[in-house]
């Protein structure tokens, strides 16, 4: 419920947003975590894959984990990516489910919106769309999903009971959620998690 | 928070040490942070008349 939550939702999404516009327009500049790249391969993706990515498709990755780790996709399959960014995973997910499938990236940044969709027009990925939304509410009808993914996303979101709850309605009976997220071993202490700028670096 | 929100067949890939050599290491060790991987699966219908009465 709302007034459990640690800190304000839309403030926190100010903060997330401007901290991933600096990431869209500048990517190299150097921020509390890896990307690009050097990530991409830290994080274990097929390189192959990778390698035939534009620059632009790759340099403002900022995922924490791989989310096609523990299964690949099928082709045919349809495809939420939920904060989609400049579009990385969504453009491996294009891969993997081929024509026959769909894909529908989700962000809340407009730089990030540009980045992707340009690449995706330039990638000639027609089974491929970035609409705007948030994760709290996706612009997708129900149980439209075979697969949910998610890269770094949810622990940016006040609300996670409320994004797991969309996820779950725009997800098919039977169909997957696989996304990678941070997690600490050790507890926050409860002045830090009310700290809004420690959500972001 | 995945079982309590509906969903089943929780799978937890390997951490990731995703902020190694990052700026954020020091704040990341202090708390034990590391990416993980998940899967889940949003529970198939069950047909008309199936359930517990």
């Amino acid at each position: 419920m709302a007034q459990d939550l640690p800190v304000d939702s839309h403030a926190l999404r100010e903060q997330v947003r401007g901290k991933y516009r600096a990431v869209a327009l500048e990517p190299g500049a150097g921020f509390h975590f890896h990307t690009g790249r050097g990530l991409a391969s830290r994080l274990g993706y097929e390189a192959g894959v990778v390698d035939a990515l534009p620059d632009r498709a790759v340099e403002s990755f900022a995922g924490v984990g791989n989310p096609f780790s523990l299964r690949r996709l099928v082709p045919g399959e349809k495809v939420v990516d939920v904060g989609s960014g400049a579009g990385f995973d969504s453009f491996i997910a294009a891969g993997q489910v081929g024509p026959t499938g769909q894909v529908v990236g989700v962000d809340m940044t407009a730089e990030m919106l540009a980045k992707s969709r340009q690449t995706g027009v330039a990638l000639g990925l027609a089974h491929l769309e970035f609409p705007e939304g948030l994760a709290e509410a996706l612009p997708v009808e129900d149980a439209w999903a075979d697969v949910v993914i998610s890269n770094g996303v949810i622990n940016l979101c006040a609300d996670k009971r409320a994004v797991f709850a969309e996820i779950l309605r725009v997800l098919r009976p039977g169909g997957r959620l696989q996304f990678a997220d941070i997690a600490n071993g050790r507890p926050v202490p409860a002045e830090a998690l009310r700290d809004i700028d420690l959500w972001t670096g | 928070m995945l079982t309590d929100s509906g969903f089943t067949g929780v799978v937890i890939g390997e951490a990731v040490d995703t902020f190694d050599g990052a700026k954020g290491e020091d704040k990341a060790r202090a708390y034990e942070v590391y990416g993980y991987t998940f899967m889940a699966s949003r529970p198939p219908e069950r047909p008309a008349g199936s359930g517990r009465r």
